[in-house]
């Protein structure tokens, strides 16, 4: 019997049952769809924080202190870890040639008030290069003023939010604020512009490095970014960066994370998110499989007599389980191909709804989801395969 | 054609072992007629089985077409049935969702047979027994006889050495019973092997000998005189 012959015999025993066979195919389309968008809205995700990270610059280096990538014994021996300090920060702007722009940063979580309205904010110690280091944007007055690292003014720079929040529709440049329980003027509002890089520049206020360490009394850094030349010049300059700490130090105890690395392990993550969501819709495809042995089963008891005219006019064992594991294959491969549609309509219908999600599905969504709904067709299908293949003709044709 | 010696065929049902055949002993040469009679449960099913190489002796020896057949596999009975052995039941046993001539494409289609040679063989099959003007019906859109005959030609299309049919006009009226019953007498004499398992002695009457079963025992053989005149050729 060819391959061809089989297929169109289990063709022409599915389209006997239309409302049965549409009915299980739902199941493995439901399946496939939700893994195809599922997957779909994941990669939309990644690339939207993508996006997000790039239009940042790529020529940024973060300076963390800790050693994470240490291997070996070294790991274990260094009894003390010293952690970023101002004097750091001096010296990679002194000593390393590429560091455009250097900012330390220290960050907490403070009230902040002006007269009787008050609010919780993250508040961030920098200086001036913050500014451009994050590619802020100004929407009124200054940013924080140049001046001695170790010697900032009481002054501070507040996101739109806050100052919509405290301030409401008066203008709060050159007002007072109060901040824990110290005080800053206002010299400048950030232009209103959302999260970046999990922190929401709306609901902040930076106020200059020394201070803020005062404030959280604090004598380490949170870390320290660097804005280098050119793109070309990150790995020369994390490299200087390390031996430079190191010297101070005494031990290579700080990680320098290029932009690229953020990026790549971000990626990875929102990656494996998306896989282990992908996955979980997976589970409904076994559902489904269970629908499509449940349909042959029932199938297999209806057409007894047929199985048993089959073994009659010497068709083999062998032979009828292949028909009707043909039969369950074909199922779930419609039912996906079904699926798939209804998936690819669905994630356009989400484009088009949100533009801003780039969400697409990816390849290996689709293929698994593909291969994975026959397989489970085939796997369900082959009990009921089994069954009809170990009939007893004789009792088949009901003749005992 | 059909060489049966001392075959005995034991069900166990329960405790109890129920000898569907006991000692069945005969010979039926190529080319014979051969009808089987007898009450419910005189093993003339059983006996219809084992021959077709559906079932196996639980003892004995069965020489099927001179090769032993009672010690064969069931892959080896299968490749028997298949190249030996028609069936045509009471209940025709049609595919309803196939066409009369997919119904008698369907044993070709299993054993390989290549398309165009299929085609060929169907509209053959199906004039012989004058039904290509059905070709495309349905076994719900033909009559019984219309069925039957389908039946026939499917049983006939791989061109067996034996034709096994059970009760075959026990569905019909007896006009078209007549019909069947000359469609099988008229291929009996082209050469097949036919035994016909029936209730009916107008059935009976019209083969070369008779066997009488009771209690999964060949009880007489008797010749179609024997059953006497006046009841009618056919069903």
């Amino acid at each position: 019997m060819s391959f061809a012959d089989l297929l169109a015999f289990a063709m022409g025993a599915i389209r006997g049952h239309r409302v049965r066979t549409a009915l299980t195919l739902l199941g493995v389309a439901i399946g496939v769809a939700a893994v195809v968008i599922l997957a779909a809205l994941g990669e939309g995700a990644r690339r939207y924080v993508m996006g997000q990270f790039e239009s940042l610059g790529s020529t940024m280096l973060a300076v963390v202190p800790g050693k994470t990538e240490t291997s070996g014994a070294a790991a274990f021996t260094s009894a003390t870890t010293r952690d970023l300090t101002l004097g750091d920060a001096e010296a990679i702007r002194r000593f390393v040639p590429e560091a455009r722009r250097v900012a330390p940063i220290t960050m907490g979580s403070e009230t902040v008030a002006h007269r009787e309205r008050r609010r919780q904010v993250g508040v961030v110690g920098s200086t001036r290069e913050f500014l451009e280091v994050r590619r802020l944007r100004m929407g009124r007055g200054q940013f924080l003023p140049e001046g001695d690292l170790r010697r900032g003014e009481a002054v501070a720079v507040i996101g739109a939010g806050v100052a919509r929040e405290l301030f409401q529709s008066a203008d709060p440049l050159g007002q007072v604020l109060r901040i824990g329980d110290v005080r800053a003027r206002v010299v400048g509002v950030l232009e209103p512009q959302g999260t970046q890089l999990g922190m929401n520049l709306d609901e902040i206020v930076i106020i200059p490095v020394s201070r803020a360490m005062r404030l959280f009394n604090r004598r380490t850094l949170f870390r320290i970014l660097i804005d280098v030349r050119a793109h070309a010049d990150l790995a020369t300059a994390k490299r200087n960066v390390i031996a430079l700490l190191a010297e101070r130090h005494g031990e290579e105890d700080v990680t320098v994370v290029t932009q690229d690395a953020v990026l790549a392990s971000f990626s990875r993550i929102i990656r494996a998110m998306t896989l282990a969501v992908a996955a979980i819709a997976g589970i409904s495809l076994a559902v489904a499989g269970i629908g499509i042995m449940n349909v042959m089963l029932v199938s297999v008891a209806e057409r007894t007599g047929e199985i048993g005219l089959l073994r009659a006019v010497g068709v083999g064992r062998a032979q009828v389980a292949r028909v009707f594991l043909a039969e369950a294959a074909l199922l779930s491969l419609a039912g996906a191909c079904a699926g798939l549609v209804v998936g690819l309509l669905g994630v356009g219908a989400l484009v088009t709804a949100y533009p801003a999600l780039p969400a697409r599905p990816p390849l290996w969504s689709i293929a698994s989801s593909l291969g994975l709904a026959v397989l489970v067709g085939v796997a369900f299908g082959i009990a009921p395969a089994r069954r009809a293949a170990r009939l007893d003709p004789v009792v088949a044709l009901g003749r005992r | 054609m059909i060489r049966l010696e001392h075959v005995s065929r034991i069900f166990r049902v329960g405790e109890t072992e129920v000898h569907a055949l006991d000692d069945v002993s005969e010979h039926v040469r190529r080319g014979e007629h051969v009808a089987i009679m007898g009450p419910s449960g005189s093993g003339k099913s059983t006996l219809l089985n084992v021959v077709g190489c559906l079932d196996r002796p639980s003892s004995g020896s069965y020489r099927l077409d001179g090769r032993e057949v009672a010690e064969l596999d069931d892959s080896a009975l299968t490749e028997a049935r298949r190249r030996l052995v028609g069936f045509v039941f009471q209940s025709f046993h049609l595919v309803p969702r196939l066409t009369a001539a997919e119904n008698v494409e369907l044993p070709m289609i299993f054993a390989g047979v290549a398309r165009a040679e299929r085609r060929e063989r169907v509209a053959a099959s199906l004039a012989s027994v004058g039904l290509t003007g059905r070709a495309r019906h349905r076994p719900d859109q033909l009559s019984g006889g219309e069925r039957q005959r389908v039946a026939i030609s499917r049983a006939m299309v791989l061109r067996p050495r034996v034709l096994l049919a059970d009760e075959p006009t026990g569905n019909l009226d007896t006009a078209s019973g007549r019909q069947v019953l000359d469609l099988l007498e008229r291929l009996n004499r082209e050469g097949i092997t036919l035994l016909v398992v029936t209730h009916d002695p107008g059935v009976a009457r019209r083969a070369g000998r008779i066997l009488l079963m009771t209690d999964g025992r060949i009880a007489r053989r008797i010749g179609p005189e024997a059953l006497g005149a006046g009841l009618g050729g056919a069903a």
